[in-house]
């Protein structure tokens, strides 16, 4: 019902109150997103923050500012690089509810947000966390692990080129056909499409990190017959950084059990100077 | 070194508020940090690779949903200053950073705590239609992050250097090399951490696809990247198409 109700508007989208410059401003302002973060409503506050020149701009009168100001102050959380294009559909109910005062359903312009932020943060969540900084940090620690300061460079520029991009250009979407795209994407299951596809790309570069970033070897010889046989050139006939991966799985099988990161650090250490002075690791 | 501190500190600031008003542009990252450290302190290149060292530790480590995770800036700010002051190298600096991190992780979740406060201050105001001290209230908080990367780092600097120091002079050979084997090991969990969030029995495949890719064909990050990319595209034009695809691009 909601849908319908923003499609229309989308078609009725003549004398626009909010212009590009205004809209604009909501991009700068959404890169304080998490400003003001705290465990209760997590980036509502930030989020308003980034809401306010807009309500100002729409809500002259001060009762009508006093509502949007509190509709904006509930509960939110997403991935922050995406969080432009959800202000940009707020942005456009907004206007809609200044139009149209007393008709529109001002309640929907949150049940929108609280509906968006989990799909949204899922994608964001592994397209900027589980790709592209992925990507971006496995060929800057390459460079600079010798040294080079390109490494850090490159990383940042990696990252930030699809970052930057998608968050501005998030803010014009999500106001101009925000809804309407979401909806036609959720119809035909496209979203799923993209993020499995994603899912693909982080998971092969994940995959070939494990193979070349972790360095676990054991100097472990084992005599067989009075013959000593180096258990690390047996492993490797088997197959090339095998311990790597099978370390990783474990970790990944400890971390699906609910153990809790920290203990898993401890443990490592451990493991460490514990395989260490027995001379196995 | 009071002004040493200062810089630092300033360092640590930088890096908590990326997350928090620079839109969370990876400044905060050790692999970005450990060269501006080195840079303060004199030694660029032990600034770059221990950076490195760092990231790739803590590479799976990312604040996703809810959850305040171990502050990574912090203890690979104090972690890449402490190898470069004591003139030891990456293992030191893991050493270090792993407490300090955690250590710092309780100081952001008292921050987070107290930031509680301010918005329900901030209800108030939206109230009365008071845009003003809704920001005030926002930018209150803005600065108890700031001082939660201030103060750590800068008093880490000034009060720590002899300490650790001394600490560093008095650990056994067998636990540096220990911890040495842990630094190894450490990004396998930054790897077990990233796939909690992508890793399905379906796409299991594509994960010893590029673990195949590097270890077989000896593969570097960028060409395995580049290869991902193709076949992501690919799959994704394979799957059942519709019309409407475009409008996401």
């Amino acid at each position: 019902m909601e849908e319908k109700q923003i499609n229309h508007q989308m078609d009725a989208g003549q004398d626009e109150l909010v212009d590009k410059k205004t809209l604009r401003r909501v991009f700068w302002r959404s890169f304080h997103l998490q400003g003001s973060f705290n465990y209760e409503r997590m980036q509502a506050l930030g989020y308003l923050y980034a809401m306010i020149p807009i309500l100002l701009k729409l809500y002259p009168k001060k009762s009508d500012l006093a509502a949007a100001l509190k509709r904006h102050l509930e509960f939110f959380n997403t991935t922050p690089a995406v969080s432009s294009f959800v202000m940009g559909i707020s942005t456009a109910m907004e206007e809609k509810n200044a139009r149209e005062k007393g008709v529109f359903d001002s309640s929907s312009i949150n049940a929108i947000k609280v509906a968006l932020m989990g799909p949204l943060a899922g994608i964001g969540d592994s397209f900027f966390w589980g790709t592209f900084r992925v990507i971006a940090a496995g060929i800057g620690i390459s460079l600079a692990s010798q040294g080079n300061i390109l490494g850090a460079i490159l990383f940042l520029v990696l990252y930030n080129i699809p970052h930057f991009f998608l968050r501005y250009k998030g803010t014009f979407w999500g106001y101009n056909q925000g809804t309407t795209l979401l909806s036609s994407l959720y119809e035909k299951g496209n979203m799923e499409k993209v993020s499995y596809c994603a899912g693909i790309l982080g998971l092969i570069v994940i995959g070939a990190m494990t193979g070349t970033l972790v360095q676990f070897t054991t100097p472990l010889e084992i005599s067989i017959q009075g013959a000593a046989v180096n258990l690390q050139d047996t492993l490797d006939q088997i197959m090339p950084n095998i311990l790597p991966l099978g370390l990783t799985l474990l970790l990944f099988l400890l971390l699906k059990k609910g153990i809790k990161v920290n203990y898993i650090m401890i443990g490592i250490i451990a493991v460490g100077i514990l395989g260490k002075w027995a001379g196995i690791l | 070194m009071v002004l040493e501190a200062i810089l630092i500190g300033l360092l640590g600031a930088i890096g908590i508020l990326d997350g928090r008003i620079f839109g969370q542009m990876m400044f905060e990252r050790p692999l970005v940090m450990g060269p501006l450290v080195g840079l303060v302190l004199g030694d660029f290149t032990t600034g770059i690779i221990v950076g490195a060292t760092l990231e790739l530790v803590w590479m799976g480590i990312v604040g996703v949903g809810s959850a305040t995770p171990p502050d990574v800036t912090t203890g690979g700010i104090l972690g890449t200053a402490f190898a470069i002051m004591t003139d030891s190298g990456a293992e030191v600096a893991l050493a270090l950073a792993v407490p300090i991190a955690i250590l710092a992780q309780s100081l952001g979740i008292l921050v987070r705590t107290i930031n509680t406060s301010f918005i329900h201050r901030a209800d108030k105001y939206a109230e009365e239609g008071n845009t003003k001290k809704i920001v005030l209230m926002h930018w209150l908080a803005v600065g108890l992050f700031f001082l939660n990367g201030f103060v750590p780092n800068f008093l880490g600097i000034l009060l720590g250097s002899e300490v650790v120091e001394g600490i560093v002079n008095a650990i056994p050979q067998t636990i540096t090399e220990g911890l040495q084997v842990a630094a190894n090991m450490f990004p396998a969990l930054g790897f077990a951490l990233l796939l909690q969030m992508t890793f399905t029995k379906k796409l299991s495949p594509f994960y010893f696809l590029g673990f195949g890719l590097a270890v077989f064909f000896g593969l570097d990050i960028t060409p395995v990247a580049v290869i991902g990319a193709i076949i992501a595209v690919v799959i994704y034009q394979l799957m059942p198409t519709d019309k409407d695809k475009e409008v996401l691009l």
